[in-house]
Formats: structure tokens, sequence, C-alpha cells
């Protein structure tokens, strides 16, 4: 026990209490001040750590979330590109059902021809798409155009598939293979493929030479190579529906976790305004009280009661 | 036998002495309570020998007659074992000071935010070997990915440095306080002094208190300094023998003589003992753990991307490296650039590369980086409360001697009142004794007139 208390005991005393309260109220107020609990590594280690690891968990979801905005951007573009290419190929049908009939003169058949030619243009064209610079309909050749005017009819890229990846370990394929549908016309390895391209072109040879052999060519075979080629189409969009629907599910299933690790990256670093309000008040009230009795205790002495 | 006449006077004078004394040395505590360092003193009185007077009764029974007081000394209020006790705390707490806010330092390295330093610039990295592989192709995002690894390797270099930076200013510090006029040097040089002349003093037969004062609180600024081990010496004439407490066989200080420079290591104690481990850049150093760990935390980032590069690396060196710049042990840098940047292992795989890199957030780089931060925390905070509780103790006990040295200006008016009422009683024992001899001297030679 201490038994004699001096003027400099209490003095010192008085100074480390008033010390003592104004440092917490300095981190009360920096905790408030800054909204978090940890604002340097020592405030809680594990904590700390915790957080690193929760904003690189983040910040991974956000990569995720990205690569699936980009895939859905990707996926909404080739399948633009898949329903113009329908509605041609589908007005493609009516006029060599028109043609087909034999009632055309030679000089209408020549106009069909020239249309089914154009159409056979905008087709192609429809296959260069572009999402970001990349070509959507060239497999993983995504620089590459699938089909240029210095080629002809050749498709250039291949048929890998382009892949996003939507969470650890599972990715969604994002592009249809084209090339399945529309072919290298004639200038493929094994000559004419019989596919899209290959049929447009005699559609347009058919309608040009304009001779009875050809009309019924056109109402013969290739009226049911283009229904083909439509169920083919079909085939490519109801893929680029899936690919649309899995990446719609890899964005909820993202946002879901990414509101669980933000819910705990909160609850391990920010401050409870409310709570820590209060003990900042309450920290306030102290140092009021261990001011105002510092000074009373500080000030008064034997002195004051002697007479002279 | 009769008593001298005189007697009275001597009595009374031995009285006004000691109450003047005692005045005086309150006087002395008053002026100097708030000087550091310094003692109460109190006047240490005893009865004077007293005068055998023979046959002073009838009877012829003697008796001994007092004759006032003795003043035997002045001396000091203090309590060895507290000095001892304070010393070895004041080593701790000062230890504690210094350890606390070099890794407080450290720690500002850091300075990790959600938006900068080393976790937030490495996730940026990866995310951008993701954005690479949406868009492989794009030369902006492989330019984005170099000039983003070479960020991210500048901030892990210079978060490294600024730990070597704690470890050089410690090294600084600890060669200013041991060097020829540091501290250390001018402490024991001036306790030797002290201690030459304590020693004379008492031999002398004297009370030195203002030197003995002199000397106590240079040995406590010592012992902030250092573990030191204070023993008085055998001669037993008031001098100390000094040592550091983990070299006893070799003093500090004895006798007059002085004895530095000494070997200071970690086992030193003290400020200095905290400072030599700071300062230690081999594995058993403070801070090396640290170091090594930030080093973990660089090789794991660039194993993870090279393994992805394999052609041609995208990350050379190690941290902290001084070798040539560009070979394994030379300093981190990125050495790839936007064209030698690698997305797909083949012409037909697609950007799978990329898609590792990018793949490698939360891997085992950014688990030891946040273990890294734990590390650092974790070590702050030991730091911070070891702090606390020396701090704690050593008020405690600089208390406890405060209760026993320390001047209490109550008391001291106490005493004042006490001593001058002494002296007043004395001075009217004094006029009393004048009155009877006066009365005596001119009732008897007026007889007869």
């Amino acid at each position: 026990m201490i038994g004699r208390i001096t003027p400099a005991m209490t003095t010192a005393q008085v100074l480390a209490n008033i010390n003592t309260l104004q440092d917490q109220m300095d981190t009360t107020e920096q905790q408030l001040s800054t909204g978090l609990t940890i604002n340097q590594p020592s405030d809680n280690p594990y904590g700390a750590s915790l957080a690193l690891q929760l904003n690189s968990s983040l910040s991974s979801l956000s990569n995720y979330s990205n690569s699936v905005a980009d895939g859905t951007a990707w996926s909404t573009a080739a399948t633009s590109s898949l329903t113009s290419i329908q509605s041609m190929v589908q007005r493609v049908q009516e006029l060599v059902t028109g043609a087909a009939n034999g009632t055309q003169s030679a000089a209408d058949l020549q106009d069909t021809g020239a249309e089914v030619t154009q159409l056979t243009a905008a087709i192609k064209q429809e296959a260069n798409t572009q999402y970001n610079g990349q070509y959507v309909f060239s497999g993983s050749a995504t620089t590459t155009a699938p089909y240029s005017a210095a080629t002809g009819d050749a498709y250039q890229g291949n048929t890998s598939a382009v892949t996003r990846e939507v969470g650890p370990g599972s990715t969604v394929p994002v592009n249809v293979d084209l090339s399945s549908l529309l072919g290298s016309g004639s200038s493929g390895p094994g000559g004419s493929d019989g596919k899209l391209l290959d049929t447009l072109n005699t559609i347009s040879a058919d309608l040009s030479s304009g001779s009875a052999t050809a009309v019924a060519d056109l109402s013969n075979n290739q009226l049911s190579n283009l229904t083909g080629s439509l169920n083919t189409l079909e085939g490519l969009q109801a893929t680029a529906g899936t690919t649309q629907d899995r990446l719609t599910l890899a964005s909820t299933r993202i946002t879901g976790l990414q509101n669980t690790d933000t819910a705990a990256l909160s609850n391990d670093e920010d401050a409870n305004i409310a709570s820590t309000y209060t003990t900042y008040s309450n920290e306030q009230a102290a140092f009021t009280a261990a001011l105002k009795a510092g000074a009373s205790i500080v000030q008064s002495s034997l002195m004051d009661f002697l007479s002279s | 036998m009769t008593i001298p006449s005189f007697t009275g006077y001597q009595t009374a004078l031995s009285g006004l002495e000691a109450a003047q004394a005692a005045i005086d040395t309150t006087g002395e505590n008053i002026s100097n309570a708030n000087t550091a360092g310094y003692t109460r003193q109190v006047v240490n009185t005893a009865e004077s020998s007293s005068l055998q007077i023979p046959q002073l009764s009838v009877q012829g029974a003697s008796a001994d007659l007092g004759t006032g007081v003795d003043i035997t000394s002045i001396s000091r209020i203090r309590n060895q074992f507290l000095d001892t006790q304070y010393r070895a705390q004041n080593s701790q707490t000062s230890a504690a000071n210094t350890n606390s806010s070099a890794l407080q330092q450290a720690q500002t390295a850091l300075s990790d935010s959600p938006t900068s330093g080393v976790a937030s610039e490495m996730d940026g990295f990866y995310s951008d070997w993701s954005a690479l592989a949406s868009d492989p192709t794009s030369s902006s995002a492989q330019q984005q990915v170099v000039s983003d690894g070479q960020t991210l390797v500048s901030t892990l270099n210079s978060t490294y440095q600024q730990i070597q930076t704690v470890q050089s200013q410690a090294a600084t510090q600890l060669s200013q306080l041991t060097g020829a006029n540091g501290q250390v040097s001018q402490d024991v040089s001036q306790i030797a002094t002290l201690n030459g002349q304590i020693i004379t003093a008492t031999q002398a037969g004297q009370s030195p208190n203002d030197l003995l004062d002199q000397r106590d609180n240079l040995l406590d600024s010592l012992s902030g300094l250092a573990q030191i081990s204070v023993t008085a010496d055998s001669n037993n004439d008031g001098g100390v023998v000094v040592a550091l407490a983990n070299a006893p066989t070799t003093p500090l200080v004895s006798g007059s003589t002085s004895n530095w420079p000494q070997t200071v290591s970690a086992s030193t104690g003290g400020q200095l003992g905290a400072l030599a481990g700071l300062a230690d850049t081999s594995s058993a150093g403070t801070l090396s753990p640290y170091l090594a760990s930030l080093q973990q935390v660089a090789t794991n980032l660039t194993t993870g991307v090279n393994a992805q590069q394999p052609s041609s690396p995208f990350f050379s060196g190690t941290l902290g490296g001084t070798g040539t710049a560009g070979t394994s042990t030379g300093p981190l840098q990125v050495t790839a650039t936007a064209s030698t940047i690698q997305t797909s292992s083949s012409s037909t795989s697609g950007p799978d590369l990329a898609q590792a890199i990018g793949n490698l957030t939360g891997g085992t780089a950014d688990q030891s980086y946040a273990g890294f931060v734990a590390q650092v925390g974790g070590g702050v905070q030991a730091a911070e409360s070891t702090q606390t509780t020396a701090a704690a103790v050593l008020t405690a006990v600089s208390n406890q001697r405060q209760s026993v040295s320390g001047v209490s200006l109550d008391e001291e008016m106490t005493n004042l009142i006490n001593f001058q009422q002494s002296y007043e009683a004395s001075a009217r024992v004094m006029n009393a004794i004048d009155t009877t001899l006066n009365d005596l001297i001119t009732t008897v030679g007026s007889a007869g007139t």
C-alpha cells in the first residue's frame, strides 16, 4: 500500500488518466470518422488478414462478373446476327418458292437471282459480326474475319470454342459454330459441301440460267436444302439461348456470393456507428469528469487553509 | 555540587539550532519539490549526552541533567530496493517503447486499404489477366497487365525497403547512443566522476546528499538505455559498482574509473538491446521474420505467374535481391513486355494461360500476404500491449518510490509550523534563563544597598 501521497504523484496520475482517456477517444474518433474498426493491422491482426482475403474473394468474383457480362454481350451479338441471317434465309426461301413454280419470266428469274446474290453477300457480312473488335463467328481465331472478299466462300476461322470463366473451373462456351451452317461454299477441301453458302450459290446459278432443269433443281433440291439450313440455324439459336441462360444463372450466383462476402467484410471491419457513438459519448463524459476532478485536486493544498 | 549557571543557554541554543536546521531542510525540500531525482531530506537529531551532577540532592544522590539536542545527520529518505526494481522495470519499459514505435513505423509501410497497397494491387493485376483472357489480342489489355505488374513490383519493393529503413534507422540510432560522445559514454563517465567524489566525501565523514541524488538520477537514466546492475562496493565507502547485467565481470563504473565501449547485443536489454535487435539483419533480428514473409509473398506471386508464362518469364529476380538485374538474385522486376506476354498455350486452346493467371486471385500469394499482414499486425499489437503493461508497472514502481522519497508540500508545511513553534519555544526558554540570571545578578548584587 502506498502510505504517503505527494503532489508529484497526484499530478502524474491525473495526467496519465487524462492521457489514457484521450487515447481512447482518439481511437473511437478514428473509428467514427473512417467507419472502420480496423484502421491498421494491429487493431485486429486476424480481422485485417480476413478483410484482405475477403477483398481478394470479392475481386475474384468481380472478375467472374466481368467475364459473364462480356460473355453475355458476345452471345447477344451472336444471337442478333443469327436472327438477321434467319430472316434473310427465309426471304431466300420465299423467293425460291416463287421461282420454283415455273411461272416467272427469264428476266424475273434473273432479278430474283441478283437479289439472292445480294442476300448471300449480306449473310456473309453478318457472319463477320464483331464484338469489341473480335469476330464472334471465327472460333478462337477472333482476329480473323470468317469470310473475306479475298478468300471467297472459304471459312477462315476454326471450330474451337470461345469460353468465358464464370466460376472456379466453370466455363461457358459463348460462341456458336456458324461454319456448320454456312460451310465453305464450293471452295472446301471436298468441293461443294452442300451447306448454306453452297446452296445459295447454286440457287443464284440456277436462277441466272433460268433453264427448265435449273428451275426443277430449285423445287426438287434447293428448297429442301434451305429448310435443312433453317433447321440447323434454329439449332444454333437454341445453343446461343442456352448460353444466355447459363450466363444469367452464373450472374445470379455471383451476385449472391458477392452479397455474402460483402456482408462478411462489413461484419469484419465496419464500425457499428450507433454503438461506437455511444462509446464515444461515454468516453467524453469520463474525460470531462477527469478534467474537472483533476483541476480541483491539483489546485488545493494545506496552504489554502493556513492563516499567514 | 551545583548546576553550572550557563548550561541552560547551551541547551536552549541547541534547540534553536536544531529547529533552524529543520526549518532550513524544510525550505530545501520545498525548493526542490519539483526537481527531478530529488530525494526528500530529514534532520536526524539525538539527545545530547547528559551532564552528570553528583550529590545534587541533600541525600547526596547524583542526577543526569539533559543538555539539549544534537544534530546527528541530515539524511535522504530513499529505499534502495525500490531503486533496483525501478531500474529493472525502466529497462524493460524503454525496450518496449523502442520496439513498439519501430514496429508501428514498419506497419505504416503496409498502408493497406481497399484501393491501395500490395493486396489490392495484386488483385488488380490478376483482374487484368482475367480481362486479357476475354480479349487476348487487345494491345491495351496487354499493356495494362505489364504496367500493373510494374506498379505491383514497385509497391512490393518499397514496402520491403521501408521495413529495411526501420532496420537501418535503428542501427544509426544505436551507433549514435553508443558512440564516443553518445549518451551512454557521457552517463558512464559522469557516474564515474560522481562516484569518485562521493567516495572522497564519505571517507571525510560527510554525507554528500546532492551528489548521491545526481548519481541516482544518472543511474536511472542509464537503466533506460541498458539493463544494469548496481552494487555497493566492497569498501563500504558510498561508492557503487555499475555493470551491464549481461556482462557483470567487466564493470562500466568502478570507483572513479569508467569502462566504455562494451559489446552491445539484444541481450543488453533496455533501449540499446531493443535497437540492437531491430538493427540485426540476420535471421535472429526483430524485423527479419517480416522481411522473410514478404519475400515469400513475392516468391509465391512470381512462381505462380511465371509457371503460366513458359517461354519467357513475366517476373525476374527476388524481392530485396542485390545481384545483377535480370538474374535470379537480382532485384524483383517485370521482364515481360506487352509483346512477350503469352495468353494461350497453343493456337487452339484459347486464352488458357491468361485465364489461369486470372484465377490466381485469392491464391497462395494473396493468402501469404494476408498472413504477412496478420503477422505484422500481431507483432505490433503484442509490442503495444507489452509497452502498456511495462509502462503501467513502471508507473506503479515509480509511485512507490515517490511515496517514499517525494516531497509532500502539505507535510512540509505541517513540519514547518512544528519547527517554527519549536524555534519560538527554544527562544522563550533562552529568554527565561536570561531573565532568571538577570534577576539573580540584579537582586543579589543590590542586597543591602
